[in-house]
């Protein structure tokens, strides 16, 4: 199928959440409710001396004061357990959890965490990345060597996941080099911000806890919770109501115990509902900060040499999902080139500032800005055109990349061409505008995952499902998938989903797993519920299963067309004998093999399964007085394989190039030299708006690919994130005479580049 | 707390003698509560229901502008677009459309942000406030309003009731016009970093008879800049408006924040005054530029 005969539809939650008649958890309120309120560290590193809840607790209307006493003494964290519910002993950065108040409303609950007295012995914030990996810097964990971690992290002092990519032989490939190119990059840190701040509500009945909650990842949370208040799996059911967006900020398992602890101790439902600030510095997710030291070598014919690079990423107090940054921002650093030899070391790197951890295709706008911005400058030393100069050094169908892998049947090449045919690269443009490109890579994640499909009796059809929908429509195209396998109409289909105690086990909304994973579960059982109408039509029809087509809500024997029964009739007779359930799973995809690399922290980052590619081609205007920069065109080119639903996929691709532009231009956190995040509202924090949205064209490069999702496809919904930036700032640096080498490149840092 | 909605004029000035503040479209006031950048006051009454007051009318001076005038009004009402049309640039560039729709003018002005975006154009056109209580009114030039961030010389049982702005001269042949521009990093949701509005009149020969430019968020107020005397007489050319930048910038006292350090700020007030005066010396001379003047040309003009 292709993109222009794929079926349009419209995503079943969208009335609800347009009409406001759609919940989100904010929205819930439980009999007898008590409101949740943090008292969070305000200081990003310090010992503390004393903590005095007693005030707090004495207050009339307050109900539970916590700390870390109250709680089971548990460390956690997927990659390195250096993390505990409450605040212990040190504060390491400032919207850490010190203690949590439920109270009648949230007023009087502001009130107690008002009256905790808490008295700290200020330690040096450690802030910069290259201080805090020399050898004197103070170590944000003092104890952490006894902590538990995953084997392959190597952990080294302030490096909380040191790895390495090494191919050939970097110094022979620059010796073979005719010129030698070296660039350092800055990215600031960011914000995932979605429109929803996150909400939690907890309530217990006998000793078994229901927490709504607005998490992308609900099994996620649920382990979190298991693990950090000691209890079994099935005494914990999580469900997210509607989700306001969460673009990574809501993956990872949050605040759910801390509520449920709450609730436990109050013996009343709690509710936490953030403010926007709360939203920007408490959560442990914000897009990691990078510093970028690239060099490249390359013969006078363009082809490169060589290519070595050094990494610090910063990694914030504690290593949530962070663990792998250190080797996916090395692949992003080498990038999607036919490179023999490379050597890159990357490393992740505590600090006093708010944890990272995954939002929307981590480390890759970073990395892939700094990778791409440099090519531009290594194709300038060997005056090529950079068009050109990545045709000739991008992998293509049957090449092996940087970490060793060998590609199948790949669309890099032509996403070259058609992304920078959607905006007529070449023509001649005005002299305050130009067009810059930039490719990119991102993994599909191949992990297990489970529904159920089951037709009622009336012949109404639900998908039961772990999938979570975090607003890309993920969820929704299940339904499509389900509809071909049975003849019958997407809109058929009612969602059941979101609910941990309901649906079997999903990744949730994280990796670009979704349609990947949950889809290849869904086609199973819509699969064996195929196979139970066959063999019930083939009783009813006289007919042989075999020669038994599904079309149309209808069962038809193949080649006589008056042989046919309603669906829903068929529901109707299994619902007086064997019911129509299906459920399904399915094997996950398989990681391709190296050949020829050597990776040290190796965490499963360096073969990519089912790689997705893409070109973003940005025609960009420059206000040369002032700095302001405003996209004006963006044409993208999309390898993630077949295309299922194609409104779903443009959607995901033009957010993804929104938050590229914001990423690139107005978005960053700003800090004190404490440690203090200043721009914690967005106002402050600039967001892309309707009125900045420039023209932006697609065209997905279809490859039914194998080793894949359902039906060939990749996944979509973080590489559209990936090389808007950089596509940016290529078109910047024509415009200035050089890159402007800090993201976000600000008005205010293009005019300085424009001054130098 | 107390919360009264009042329905006549004399009910509104009773409340706030009685030591009520008004509240408009709310779009400063409740936003600022909701912030905690200011408590809520123990006592509001609301005015949007005063229907008379969101009047426009063109008057045998000038204009009368209700002090409920909302920007979305303002921005495309024919009077204000053809003979204050800083104004409406001002207007247009408010917020969003749903600012603009519940923000009105005497918010904009009595709330006296030195960010604040109609400021410029007014005090570059020699508007005035009018002021009343129970029991007097009064005008006040706009040069004498604001004292301050978020300070003015009302007393807190005076009313902003209109915002009288003159008409320009057109005796022997001249014509006048105004432009507001400002510096955004995005095109909807922004507030000024720096901005600057100029109200010219030129002779029939083209040159320049008077020149006003006031500007936004470089001082604790909206300020005028002074000494633009000299531009009287000669033609408004290049070198001229390269002039007129390097005095606002000269002039401009910014600060380094979290929107921009001083010395940007300093160069793009500059840029801001040079543009505002070319737009509005443009309109005069004839010129259609739409509104705002910021997306017709300079930042982010559609082409
Ligand atoms: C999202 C957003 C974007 C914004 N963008 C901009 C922008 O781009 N540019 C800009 O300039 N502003 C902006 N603002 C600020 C605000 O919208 C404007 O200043 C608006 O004009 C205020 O009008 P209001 O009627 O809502 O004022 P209110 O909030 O009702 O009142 C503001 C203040 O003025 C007082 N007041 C109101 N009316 C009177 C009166 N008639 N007499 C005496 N005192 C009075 C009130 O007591 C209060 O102190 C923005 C606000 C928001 C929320």
């Amino acid at each position: 199928m292709t993109a222009a005969t794929a079926p349009r539809f419209v995503r079943a939650d969208g009335p609800d959440k347009v009409t406001g008649s759609g919940r989100y958890t904010a929205d819930l309120t439980l009999t007898g409710m008590l409101a949740a309120k943090f008292r969070y560290a305000e200081i990003a590193h310090a010992r503390i001396i004393r903590l005095d809840v007693s005030a707090a607790r004495a207050m009339p209307g307050v109900f539970a004061v916590l700390t870390a006493d109250d709680v089971p003494d548990v460390r956690f964290g997927p990659f390195v357990q250096d993390r505990t519910l409450f605040a212990r002993d040190v504060v390491r950065y400032e919207g850490e959890v010190v203690a949590a108040v439920a109270a009648v409303n949230a007023t009087v609950a502001q009130q107690a965490v008002d009256a905790i007295v808490v008295e700290y012995e200020p330690l040096p914030p450690i802030t910069d990345l290259e201080a805090a990996l020399a050898g004197d810097s103070l170590l944000v964990h003092e104890g952490w060597a006894a902590y538990g971690a995953g084997d392959p992290v190597v952990r080294d002092r302030n490096d909380a996941s040191f790895s390495s990519i090494t191919k050939g032989d970097v110094d022979a490939g620059f010796a073979e080099a005719d010129h030698v190119v070296s660039s350092r990059y800055v990215a600031d840190g960011c914000h995932a911000a979605p429109i929803e701040p996150r909400a939690v509500l907890a309530q217990w009945e006998g000793n078994k806890v229901t927490i709504w909650t607005s998490t992308q990842v609900p099994f996620d949370a649920r382990a979190g919770v298991c693990e950090t208040l000691e209890m079994p799996a099935s005494r914990v059911r999580i469900i997210v109501p509607h989700l306001g967006g969460g673009f990574g900020g809501k993956c990872g398992f949050h605040y759910e115990a801390h509520i449920a602890a709450l609730a436990k101790a109050a013996k009343r439902p709690v509710r936490l509902v953030f403010s926007r600030r709360e939203e920007f510095f408490a959560p442990d997710r914000r897009r990691e900060g990078m510093i970028i030291d690239v060099q490249t070598g390359v013969r006078s014919d363009g082809t490169i040499t060589a290519r070595k690079a050094w990494i610090a990423i910063d990694n914030g107090a504690y290593t949530t999902d962070a663990g792998f940054f250190s080797q996916l921002a090395a692949m992003h650093v080498s990038g999607p080139y036919k490179i023999p030899n490379v050597h890159i070391d990357s490393h992740l790197v505590y600090t006093n500032l708010q944890p990272s951890g995954s939002v929307r295709a981590p480390t890759a706008p970073q990395a892939c800005w700094a990778l791409e911005s440099h090519t531009d400058e290594v194709a300038k030393a060997v005056g090529m055109d950079p068009v050109a100069f990545r045709k000739l050094n991008a992998v293509d169908t049957g090449d092996i990349g940087p970490s060793g892998q060998t590609y199948g049947e790949i669309g890099v090449q032509r996403c070259i061409d058609e992304a920078t045919a959607l905006v007529d690269y070449g023509q001649p443009l005005p002299d305050d505008e130009a067009i810059g490109v930039a490719i990119g890579w991102w993994p599909s994640f191949s992990v297990p995952s489970g529904a159920y499909l089951k037709i009622d009796g009336d012949g109404s059809a639900q998908i039961i499902t772990g999938a979570q929908e975090c607003g890309t429509g993920a969820v929704m195209t299940l339904r499509q998938l389900a509809a071909d396998e049975l003849g019958m109409n997407a809109e058929d289909f009612e969602l059941v989903y979101q609910d941990t105690s309901v649906a079997p086990y999903d990744m949730g909304a994280t990796g670009s797993q979704t349609l990947f994973n949950n889809g290849r579960a869904v086609v199973a059982a819509a699969g064996q519920v195929a196979e139970q109408l066959r063999s019930l039509a083939a009783e009813f029809l006289e007919a042989a299963p075999a020669d038994i087509v599904l079309a149309d809500g209808h069962a038809h024997v193949a080649g006589s067309p008056t042989s046919t029964v309603s669906i829903a009739e068929l529901a109707g007779i299994a619902a007086g004998g064997e019911l129509l359930i299906g459920h399904g799973s399915g094997a996950p995809p398989a990681a391709p093999a190296l050949v020829g690399s050597s990776c040290v922290g190796d965490l499963g980052m360096a073969a990519f399964v089912a790689p997705q590619f893409s070109c973003h081609a940005v025609r960009v205007r420059l206000d040369r007085d002032t700095g302001v920069v405003r996209v004006m065109e963006v044409g993208t080119a999309h390898d993630s394989g077949t295309i299922i639903n194609e409104m779903g996929a443009l959607g995901q691709v033009e957010g993804g190039v929104m938050m590229g532009i914001g990423q690139a231009l107005t978005e960053g956190a700003q800090y004190d030299a404490e440690g203090h995040q200043r721009n914690t509202g967005l106002l402050e924090y600039k967001l892309q708006t309707c009125a900045d949205s420039p023209v932006i064209r697609t065209t997905f490069v279809q490859i039914v690919t194998p080793n894949a999702g359902p039906r060939g496809a990749k996944g979509l919904a973080e590489a559209p994130n990936v090389a808007t930036a950089a596509a940016i700032s290529n078109a910047i640096a024509k415009l200035v005479g050089q890159p402007v080498r800090q993201l976000p490149m600000t008005a205010e840092r293009v005019w300085k580049a424009m001054q130098s | 707390m107390t919360f009264t909605i009042a329905t006549t004029l004399e009910d509104a000035l009773a409340a706030m003698a009685a030591g009520a503040r008004p509240v408009a479209g709310g779009s400063d006031l409740v936003v600022a509560a909701r912030h905690g950048k200011a408590a809520l006051p123990a006592s509001i009454v609301a005015i949007d229901r005063l229907g008379d007051l969101a009047r426009v009318t063109g008057t045998d001076d000038g204009v009368r502008i209700g002090a409920l005038a909302t920007h979305a009004t303002l921005m495309l009402h024919p009077l204000i677009v053809d003979s204050y049309p800083g104004l409406a640039d001002a207007c247009a560039l408010v917020g969003s459309p749903a600012t603009r729709n519940v923000g009105t003018l005497g918010g904009n002005v009595m709330n006296s942000s030195p960010a604040m975006d109609t400021g410029a154009p007014l005090l570059a056109l020699g508007a005035r406030v009018e002021l009343r209580t129970v029991d007097s009114t009064r005008v006040v030039p706009l040069a004498e309003l604001w004292t301050g961030p978020g300070r003015n010389v009302a007393a807190t049982d005076e009313l902003c009731t209109a915002i009288l702005v003159p008409a320009p001269t057109a005796a022997g042949g001249t014509r006048s016009s105004s432009a507001y521009v400002r510096l955004e990093y995005r095109r909807a949701m922004e507030i000024a970093v720096v901005g600057a509005g100029a109200s010219i009149t030129l002779a029939a020969d083209g040159t320049v008879e008077s020149l006003a430019i006031a500007l936004t968020a470089v001082a604790p107020t909206i300020i005028s800049v002074t000494g633009l005397d000299a531009f009287v007489g000669k033609p408004l050319d290049a070198a001229a408006l390269t002039a007129v930048g390097e005095i606002a910038s000269e002039q401009s006292s910014p600060i380094s924040d979290l929107r921009a350090g001083d010395s940007y700020r300093r160069h793009c007030v500059g840029v801001m005054a040079r543009r505002a005066a070319e737009a509005a010396a443009r309109r005069a001379a004839g010129e259609i530029i739409g509104i705002p003047v910021n997306r017709a040309f300079g930042i982010g003009a559609a082409r």
